[in-house]
């Protein structure tokens, strides 16, 4: 029913559905207020039981209303009714229930409650053990839970952010308030977040005045001297649900979550918040007293009766009770009746306690029963006189208020029971934390004040500031005082946990079972999970169980908590990082014109490159492979090679430095003159390989494979700056810098001779294999040339300013078109290095040595570098398997990389494994598969058949064992 | 056939188009910079530290202006020099030639520069740094530059001035920073 007042804004209505059925609100309602307001007090079915359910809470820590807001893809299962803001159109669904929310056929658990108790499933389900997995699980899964996925994509975008402030205020209730307030107007950097579209907390959710007027009269001046605050940013619908290292707060601002749809918005934000300093205001949660039948629609805490009546104008019923174990409890019956609320009576646990208005009083009392299938109609309760059934719509429970201090804990800080507080309150705080109000058990409204206000001027003095308490209102005295009924002893159940069925009786349950400490009743119970993490709930049960042991409180102790402090969407989470935009995407100097050719991309790393590029006709990539391997060795093949790391290596050591990194020596290259280099860790094992070309006494341009181009960067730097910082070097990575080309084939001079500008010599004699040299082409471009080969063919690398990539790749195919110059991709790039037995990342893998690869002698013996001496230890020099090349006896057969090598009829086991393929592919030059591959004394083993065996496709083929070079093993071609 | 495959090339820029691309978002204009030259200067051991270009190199976290050149301070003893609309030419030649006795290194094509300008003063920059980068907007006041990271990327955003903030990054990922830088400036856009 609505009563009067409220901050609901009656001059608009705004319509909306549950589970189909339309009804009417207003702006400022959320979802449960409306619905209360049509009458609804049936909002879903427990997770285990499926009891009718109806709102419990009016905030966030919410366990029984949750629906399915949305639908269709946006269709968003388990939120909280408490928190959605009401929206023309919004569709509310109630969840697991069967056929409908009144009638639900699940229901039967209900009756079959004895059986399903605490640690029911891991009695039950545990023979024959291989059911578990097939049919048990799947079954309880489907029969358990609550809402469902849509399973479609999610629509929305998603943002991210970073903010830093001096003093990072959460919470905008009267602490929160009050702290930032005294932050700002010294002049501090300040965030005040709130979950709540509005500021305020529960001072919207009180009658209590503030300086004689009511408290949003307050609220409203803050508000405007807030706007006039540079330096204050207030956050609302902003929730900070974790600290992490180094006071980074994790936030989600609900930018769009009040609206229909996002529009052109995002629809949350996931903000970083580096605080230097915080204020945890996040104010308390109030406790219920579980008593039989206690989950009934209906029967919810006083507090949040209250802030129905107050803020929203709703109350569940016309006629509702109170059960309460304090004062505060009174307070709501006074605040109803003020609305017209027929209070059916306060009934008060304390044998002493006194009405503070007029209604009926039943003091020394406890409710003990309910009834009401599908809402409440009545409660039961016992006092001195005997026991009598009270007729209401509503019961509001008060057991006290716990502090909210999950972030408190974020740090493995374990709060300390308080017996004058009767709560559990924050201790060991995280490192520029400081709790106030409610949430450091200052509850009542000036202690909030003045606790939020204290806690900035302690902030503000550690960061430097000079912060003065403000004036803060002259507020009510109002009476706490209160004594605490954990619960209502008798038969029958009485609901500690509601979100997880866990019962007063599971408690003792797994108190007899021995599951005592709180962690283990926690998760015996499965107490305190799922979507409102017990707020409700966790204390209540360490009570209970404290006192099945016997131990105080204190002793039980209490399980702390984790992020977040409420639900985060894994879309936010993810920052908007979808699709195509889910990491960075890096494109070669010549992608333009790549795409322009249809080439088809590979993803190396975070590179696209063109994997080959298919001609008219072409059905099959190994028709274009083998293609472009086949016009590359008859003409001239030209492949973007940028993507190989390089790294500008300058300086008067800069022979000594590389002399240490290379396990071959670099001091002795002479300039103009290319080498190729391994390097070693320091382990001894192989790192990286490529080229180092000398281009000055005191300059070398080093390059890397593409995959490990970051990390040999690294490790350059590393050895710069903390092996050698007495060596005169300085590095500098320029893999963007230049686009590089391959220009391979018998024709590749030719080629080149028609763009260097005149007076380059590239003849043989002129520009022989290894050589390298700063030039320029295309009428005056500089560029830089390397006589280097990867193909096994006649071959250059010439590298260009990036810019100029694409234009330099056009007219190298189109000037060549005579020499059959011809594109060609990382594909055929593979095919040829195989058919040449060059190694790349499949044989430098980590696991391999110098040894293995054929270049042991390539360690120096008369220098020293990083790995050398390493390399040389008996488990690496004892090694036998080597690098060697294979072929199948049958041609027809394939080379499968990845296969390991056996003597022919040997047992495929372990212990024969002779080696195992490393790379293959189909050579078009040698007209069958061919591969590469460590065996064990393989150098000595030429000729000699092996099967390699694919156990996965089943395949036994037989390769015989065979130079690694299927090509030009003199090495003339490329000299030539 | 010679002289045709001779003829000078055309370059494109690091979004791959003929012409730098820009586009405006409420107050702020992000535009491709194609026209700035980059080269690394690096001290060697025992060298003085040079004053190219009337450049006074700045300290840690700093970036420093004179005329057409900047310099932005990238590790001990090391900066990146900027070269106002000076891509085209040998800019590490020249550098070199103001940094006798430094290691230099051409690093124009290394990178791409987006110039975001604000025209409502500071406020949309701080706006837009808070979507992209980690950083108080009081570790980059105006003329100040850091390297960091931006979406996954390692960039060096430079704040010219309190309305304008320069985003240098790897001109591979040219368009992986656009789009970042696009998508959040259209979303600060009312």
């Amino acid at each position: 029913m609505r009563l009067s007042g409220g901050e609901i804004d009656r001059s608009r209505a705004l319509r909306f559905t549950f589970d189909g059925r339309a009804y009417e609100g207003h702006p400022g309602d959320t979802l449960a207020s409306a619905l209360l307001a049509n009458g609804v007090r049936l909002m879903g079915r427990s997770f285990k039981y499926h009891r009718p359910r109806g709102v419990f809470s009016a905030g966030s820590e919410e366990p029984n209303a949750l629906v399915t807001l949305r639908s269709g893809a946006r269709a968003e299962p388990n939120t909280r009714a408490t928190g959605i803001e009401l929206f023309d159109g919004l569709e509310a669904r109630s969840q697991n229930a069967w056929p409908s929310l009144k009638c639900d056929a699940l229901a039967v658990n209900d009756l079959l409650s004895d059986f399903l108790t605490a640690g029911f499933y891991y009695k039950t389900f545990m023979w024959p053990r291989a059911f578990w997995e097939k049919l048990y699980e799947p079954m309880i899964r489907k029969a358990a839970g609550l809402g469902r996925l849509s399973m479609a994509a999610d629509p929305d975008a998603y943002d991210k952010g970073f903010l830093h402030c001096d003093l990072l205020v959460i919470g905008g209730g009267a602490a929160g308030l009050a702290a930032a307030l005294t932050a700002a107007r010294a002049g501090a950097q300040v965030i005040l977040a709130d979950e709540d579209p509005c500021l305020g907390g529960r001072l919207r959710a009180e009658s209590e005045t503030l300086d004689g007027a009511p408290a949003t009269n307050w609220i409203a001046g803050l508000e405007a001297e807030f706007a006039s605050l540079p330096n204050l940013r207030v956050m609302r619908r902003t929730t900070v649900w974790g600290l992490f290292d180094h006071g980074v707060y994790g936030a989600v601002e609900r930018v769009a979550d009040h609206l229909p749809t996002p529009g052109v918005q995002v629809r949350q934000t996931l903000w970083r918040i580096t605080a230097r300093r915080a204020v945890l205001a996040a104010g308390a949660t109030e406790r219920h007293i579980p008593f039989r039948n206690n989950d009934r629609p209906g029967i919810m805490l006083a507090g949040a009766l209250r802030a129905y009546a107050n803020r929203w104008a709703v109350s569940p019923a016309d006629r509702v009770a109170i059960f309460t174990s304090n004062d505060d409890g009174h307070r709501s019956a006074l605040d109803l009746a003020a609305k017209g609320v027929e209070i059916a009576a306060v009934v008060d646990s304390r044998a002493g306690a006194r009405a503070m208005g007029d209604y009926r009083l039943l003091a020394g009392a406890q409710v003990t029963d309910s009834r009401g299938r599908l809402g409440l109609t009545s409660v039961q309760v016992q006092h001195g006189n005997g026991a009598e059934w009270l007729d209401c719509g509503a019961l509001g429970v008060a057991g006290g208020w716990n502090p909210n201090l999950h972030l408190a804990s974020h740090q493995r800080g374990r709060p300390v029971w308080d017996d004058t507080a009767q709560a559990f309150l924050p201790a060991m705080l995280p490192a520029g934390m400081a709790v106030a109000g409610a949430a450091a058990g200052r509850g009542d409204t000036a202690g909030a004040l003045a606790s939020g206000a204290e806690a900035a001027v302690k902030a503000l003095a550690d960061l430097g500031f000079t912060g003065h308490a403000p004036d803060l209102p002259q507020t009510e005295a109002r009476s706490h005082a209160g004594q605490a009924l954990w619960h209502v002893p008798g038969k029958g159940r009485a609901w500690v946990d509601f979100q997880n069925d866990v019962t007063v009786k599971d408690i003792k349950l797994a108190h007899q079972e021995n599951m005592r400490p709180v962690e283990h009743l926690k998760r015996w119970t499965t107490l305190g999970m799922a979507t409102d993490q017990g707020k409700t709930a966790n204390v209540t049960a360490l009570a209970v169980m404290a006192e099945l042991t016997g131990q105080t409180i204190a002793a039980t102790g209490t399980t702390i908590f984790r992020p977040p402090y409420t639900p985060v969407p894994l879309a936010v989470l993810g920052g908007g990082d979808t699709g195509a935009q889910f990491r960075p995407r890096r494109l070669t100097p010549s992608h333009a014109w790549a795409q322009a050719q249809g080439a088809v991309f590979i993803e190396v790393g975070q590179w696209m490159r063109a994997q080959w590029f298919p001609q008219p006709g072409e059905t099959h990539w190994r028709q274009s492979v083998d293609r472009e391997v086949l016009a590359t060795r008859k003409g001239v093949g030209i492949c973007d090679v940028t993507t190989l790391g390089k790294v500008d290596v300058q300086g008067t050591d800069a022979g000594v430095f590389l002399d240490r990194l290379y396990a071959n020596p670099m001091a002795s290259l002479k300039v103009g003159m290319v080498r190729y280099g391994l390097m070693l860790r320091e382990d001894g094992h192989a790192y990286d390989d490529g080229t180092c070309a000398r281009l000055a006494e005191d300059h070398y341009v080093v390059t890397t494979t593409t995959a490990q181009a970051g990390p040999v960067y690294r490790h350059m730097e590393y050895a710069r700056q903390c092996l050698w910082p007495e060596l005169d070097v300085q590095l500098i990575s320029t893999t963007e810098a230049w686009a590089q080309f391959s220009v391979a084939g018998p024709n590749a001079r030719k080629l080149l001779e028609r763009v260097v500008d005149t007076g380059f010599d590239l003849s043989n004699e002129g520009f022989p294999f290894m050589a390298c040299a700063n030039m320029t082409l295309c009428g005056g471009l500089r560029a830089r040339l390397f006589r280097i080969s990867f193909s096994g063919e006649l071959a250059y690398e010439v590298a260009v300013p990036a810019r100029y990539g694409n234009a330099l790749m056009a007219r190298l195919i189109e000037t060549g078109a005579d020499l059959g110059a011809t594109p060609y991709g990382t594909e055929a790039l593979g095919v040829m290095r195989i058919e040449k037995g060059h190694a790349a990342g499949n044989e430098l893998n980590g696991q391999t040595t110098a040894q293995m690869l054929g270049m042991g002698r390539m360690v120096s013996a008369k220098k020293d570098a990083i790995g050398a001496v390493m390399s040389r230890r008996e488990g690496l020099m004892a090694e036998t398997r080597v690098l060697v090349g294979l072929q199948p006896v049958n041609p027809e057969d394939p080379v499968v990389a990845g296969s390991h090598l056996f003597v022919q009829g040997a047992a495929q086991t372990t212990e024969n494994d002779e080696g195992w393929i490393t790379s293959a592919c189909y050579s078009p030059h040698v007209g069958s598969g061919i591969g590469l591959g460590f065996l064990a004394r393989g150098a000595e083993r030429m000729g000699e058949v092996m099967t390699a065996a694919n156990p996965l496709q089943g395949q036994q083929i037989a390769l015989r064992v065979v130079p690694t070079h299927f090509v030009d093993p003199e090495g003339e071609r490329l000299r030539g | 056939m010679a002289d045709l495959a001779n003829r000078p090339l055309s370059p494109i820029t690091a979004l791959g188009a003929s012409l730098p691309r820009s586009q405006i978002h409420g107050a702020l204009h992000l535009v491709e910079n194609a026209g700035l030259a980059l080269a690394s200067v690096a001290l060697r051991h025992g060298a003085a530290q040079p004053v190219p270009f009337g450049l006074a190199l700045p300290e840690a976290g700093a970036w420093a202006t004179s005329g057409a050149y900047a310099a932005l301070w990238t590790g001990p003893g090391q900066w990146l020099i900027e070269g106002e609309g000076l891509a085209e030419t040998d800019f590490a030649a020249a550098v070199l030639a103001a940094c006798p006795g430094c290691s230099v290194t051409e690093q124009t094509d290394g990178f791409v520069a987006f110039e975001v300008i604000s025209d409502a003063g500071e406020a949309p920059i701080l706006a837009l740094m808070a979507k992209l980068v980690n950083i108080a907007p009081d570790r980059l006041r105006a003329n100040m530059g850091t390297r960091t990271g931006l979406e996954h990327m390692s960039v060096f955003v430079i704040r010219r001035a309190p309305e304008r903030l320069a985003v240098v990054g790897l001109r591979s990922a040219a368009a992986t920073i656009w789009h970042a830088l696009d998508t959040a400036a259209a979303r600060l856009a009312p």
